[in-house]
């Protein structure tokens, strides 16, 4: 067996969600506000919408090959060369995606609470931290994403429900926004923040049934979608569309302005950002492991281990390549949605020219 | 000649004879090994002979000649202090010169001789014969006397060791309020005698082997039959094989042979003093390895959650004791990271704490000469000397120690300016932490993990502990013992195992035994036990219904005009 089956439905929903939450949740509500104004909650759901189809697709296509990996299914699908190539432009733009994952929390980092270290240290600790865990096997990959869930799930809600009172409904109407000019702009921005699903490629093939990936899929962007629009809600319901567009990192706001009751810490932000590298941390970790699996498919590498010191480097001067934090948020915007045409576009085509050739892969039972 | 051989010339006294001339020195294990297949012949001199080659510069070996029933010779060979005198005298030599009354003094035959020696005359339960001369050195070490009677092929051995063991005791690193005050010893035949009182089935099974090329200790795996998966056994029983080591002197030495994260500073196996818990974990389906000469079991395989239950847990109350067990994690989690979030919030992040309290920690801090981390630190180190000075000195010296570090820790540096009064704080509480853990090595291993956490606060504040952390946690679930992910229960989850993590729940929750261990026998509890428990009770002693009868007759039924308050119809 090429893969040891061993992860479970309510594991693969648990990578899924840590995956896709990560420091894309700190920017998110600017991105929403800045293309629909007061709409910033309908534009998540759009955009939750339009990743949810994206992994059914990816999750159709898993599960029509249940047994083999994703770079070996498209080989099958499209052909050796054809095959080939597609699969290593998503690894490397994969690659890119945890660089700049990385490059973005050195940002906030560095920005908000060690305002004397160099973005170069924090950028690298984050890229070492996720090298590290990333020589571990697909079973401790789900073990960690799994007893990582709560910790980064606790928090998030906890900051939404504690800053809801300070909430204005009046911030949020009309719900389609005034006069939204950018709102398929916004979409693809936000959907592409949840790109982080198309880690199912390979968490399928691991799976023990298979066929519950699409449970999996359903609970995991269910509570992601939740999470992100009540986020969206609280951001804007508290600072207002105005406000909120002057904020770089509305989430961390959002975090400074709430108290835990009995002013046992005064402000929450610092201890929000400590434990949101966790979240960070799974994201990167995922992207990362991801590449690596990936690549050392392609290259029919037996261990990925070798793979994922020799990647440091290049992801490092990825990360370091923007200038500035604000051409790092162009270099993500674009990226992003380029990255919709790997994770959505190219899924679909393989899915349909899968069942236009007839081309499926073992199926069994369990 | 050149300069170094010069340097290690020594001219060698005369008296010494020279290497040449000096007959071949035999070392008496080598000898044996290649002589390891000889037999008795049945002459007495020549086994005399090689047993005085083996072990004959020791002036502690005895050689008793003597007659059997006045007609064969024989010797007694034994090392003096490690038999029984009295059973020696009574039980083995005393028949032996006297012949069985049934036969007349000098008629016995040579060929009769065995029968008659080893069913009629030696009353010592535990007599064999024996004829390897290798086999009979073997145990004349391990302390049995030995009779070689001239003219038998064989020898016999008499099971009448006696070596001096200390008497079974409380087990001093395992306390418990409420439970037996057994503890293992260091022979390995008591250790397994104090398991078998506790197991009478047939299941319970005891597999011996032997390691260590010098000290050849022996090594007992015991399991149940039944409970523990097979597979692990024969793991555990290749594993123990593999290892090729001149002395066990403690069952630790094993333990590091065979865990299986040698690098890890987390314990994969636990170990324990107390022959309750060993057995409370045979009956979970784990596999029980005791050592001669070592009063600990180790129990395989282990998991995380293990460290901070004690055997206690189950005796008391579930609810008080989930709430004990959360203190306790709390403990644990205290002394890993309280001395980090300190640094970390004073030097990085103060407007974290309360203001007036910020003002207050800083006022504490004023006089201070070294940052948070460096305080900390040295804190640190001192009380890790500390406490490995109160642990290594004899008791009467530990206490008086323990009272000049408490003043001068305590009250001296801070009186000095020298830490603040906030640090002291938190290395108590650490320290404590880790006090309250019941397993020392798990103990040990996060107050070890703390320095580095330490040195992370101080360098990248709360980003650098939880980095930190992730490390750690990391690490951990990457961590397997036998197989069995260190943090299962609770990753990978099991509904079943999570009963008995951080809350304790009641025993009739527990119907089946842990899934992790792959148990060929899961039931832990009959279903019906749990319907019996559902139903009322019965009232045996109800005031109502026992009132009712007087002198042994009945006594009606109460009324409700009788005076009986605590019945439910007496209004």
């Amino acid at each position: 067996m090429e893969y040891p089956k061993q992860v479970t439905t309510i594991q693969a929903a648990a990578i899924l969600i840590s995956t896709v939450i990560g420091v894309g949740v700190l920017p998110l509500p600017l991105f929403a506000v800045r293309s629909a104004n007061t709409g910033a909650p309908l534009v998540t759901l759009l955009a939750v919408l339009l990743s949810s189809s994206g992994l059914w697709i990816v999750t159709k296509l898993g599960m029509r090959f249940p047994h083999q990996a994703f770079t070996q299914y498209s080989e099958i699908i499209l052909g050796k060369w054809p095959g080939r190539i597609g699969s290593a432009i998503v690894i490397l733009f994969f690659a890119v995606l945890s660089s700049l994952a990385a490059r973005e929390f050195g940002e906030v980092v560095i920005t908000s609470v060690l305002k004397k270290t160099p973005l170069e240290v924090t950028v690298i600790l984050m890229l070492l931290l996720a090298t590290l865990a990333a020589r571990n096997d697909m079973t401790t990959f789900t073990y960690i994403n799994h007893l990582y869930l709560p910790i980064i799930l606790g928090p998030a809600i906890l900051i939404v429900a504690l800053s809801l009172k300070n909430a204005n409904a009046d911030f949020l109407l009309p719900v389609w926004g005034n006069e939204p000019r950018e709102i398929l702009n916004g979409v693809l921005i936000i959907a592409a923040l949840l790109q982080g699903s198309f880690i199912q490629t390979i968490v399928i093939p691991a799976m023990r049934k298979p066929q519950n990936a699409m449970k999996a899929c359903f609970w995991g962007m269910f509570i992601v979608g939740f999470l992100y629009i009540t986020i969206v809600i609280a951001a804007v319901g508290v600072f207002g569309p105005e406000e909120t567009k002057q904020l770089l990192w509305p989430t961390l706001e959002l975090a400074k302005t709430t108290t835990l009751p009995g002013n046992i810490l005064e402000r929450l932000d610092a201890a929000f950002l400590a434990i949101w590298v966790t979240a960070v941390f799974t994201t990167i970790f995922s992207s990362y492991y991801l590449t690596i699996h990936l690549a050392s498919r392609l290259f029919g590498l037996r261990d990925h281990r070798m793979l994922s010191l020799f990647v440091v480097p290049f992801l490092f001067a990825m990360a370091m390549t923007p200038q500035s934090i604000l051409q790092m948020y162009q270099v993500i915007e674009i990226v992003g949605k380029f990255g919709l045409l790997i994770t959505i576009v190219y899924p679909l085509l393989l899915l349909l020219v899968a069942s236009v050739r007839k081309k499926r892969g073992m199926q069994d039972g369990g | 000649m050149s300069f170094w051989q010069w340097m290690k010339y020594r001219p060698t006294p005369s008296s010494q004879p020279k290497k040449g001339n000096r007959p071949q020195q035999i070392i008496p294990d080598r000898y044996m090994e290649q002589h390891s297949e000889e037999l008795l012949t049945g002459s007495l001199d020549e086994a005399r002979h090689f047993i005085q080659t083996v072990l004959g510069d020791n002036d502690d070996l005895i050689t008793r000649e003597f007659v059997i029933f006045g007609q064969f010779k024989a010797v007694l060979i034994y090392f003096i202090n490690m038999i029984d005198q009295e059973v020696t005298n009574n039980d083995i030599l005393k028949p032996l010169m006297i012949a069985p009354p049934h036969y007349v003094a000098g008629t016995i035959e040579l060929q009769q001789l065995k029968h008659v020696l080893l069913y009629e005359t030696l009353y010592h339960s535990m007599s064999k014969m024996e004829n390897k001369l290798a086999a009979i050195v073997d145990v004349i070490l391990r302390g049995q006397p030995v009779i070689v009677v001239e003219g038998l092929d064989e020898a016999i051995i008499v099971g009448a060791a006696k070596i001096d063991k200390r008497a079974i005791d409380q087990p001093l690193t395992e306390q418990v309020i409420r439970g037996p005050r057994e503890g293992f010893i260091e022979q390995l035949g008591t250790n397994i005698t104090l398991l078998r009182y506790r197991l009478p089935t047939s299941d319970f099974t005891v597999r011996s082997k032997k390691v260590g090329r010098v000290t050849k200790s022996r090594v007992a795996i015991c399991y149940l039959k039944g409970i523990a998966n097979d597979a692990l056994v024969q793991e555990v029983e290749s594993r123990i094989a593999a290892i090729d080591i001149d002395g066990v002197l403690d069952v630790g030495y094993l333990e590091q042979f065979i865990e299986d994260n040698h690098l890890s500073p987390f314990p994969q196996i636990q170990n324990t003093e107390r022959p309750d818990k060993a057995v409370a974990n045979l009956l979970e389906g784990r596999v029980i390895i005791l050592v001669d000469g070592s009063p600990f079991a180790l129990i395989a395989p282990s998991v995380f959650t293990q460290f901070y239950q004690t055997t206690e847990d189950y005796s008391e109350r579930f609810l008080m004791v989930s709430f004990i067990r959360l203190a306790r994690l709390l403990a644990l989690v205290f002394s890993l990271v309280t001395p980090s979030l300190y640094v970390a919030v004073i030097s990085f992040n103060p407007e974290l704490i309360p203001t007036k309290f910020a003002v207050a920690v800083a006022g504490g801090r004023a006089g201070v000469p070294f940052p948070s981390v460096v305080e900390v630190l040295l804190m640190e180190m001192s009380m890790e000397v500390l406490r490995e000075a109160t642990l290594r000195l004899p008791q009467q010296v530990g206490g008086a120690l323990s009272i000049v570090g408490v003043l001068v820790i305590g009250q001296a540096a801070v009186a000095a300016g020298f830490v603040s009064p906030i640090t002291v704080v938190v290395i108590a509480l650490t320290t404590i932490g880790s006090f309250a853990t019941p397993a020392y090595n798990a103990a040990l291993a996060l107050r070890l993990l703390r320095f580095p956490l330490v040195f992370f606060a101080g360098m990248f504040g709360l980003f650098g502990v939880m980095v930190g952390l992730i490390l750690i946690v990391n690490h951990v679930l990457s961590l397997k013992s036998f197989g069995v992910p260190y943090m299962s229960p609770v990753v990978p989850g099991n509904y079943e195992g999570m009963k008995d993590t951080v809350i304790r729940g009641p025993l009739w929750w527990m119907r089946r035994r842990p899934a992790m261990f792959h148990t060929p026998n899961r039931e832990r509890i009959d279903e019906g036990v749990v319907d019996t428990l559902k139903q009322t009770p019965h009232n045996t002693l109800d005031p109502l219904k026992v009132g009712n009868a007087r002198w042994e007759q009945p006594d009606g039924i109460s009324k409700a005009s009788d005076n009986d308050s605590s019945g439910s119809n007496s209004h």
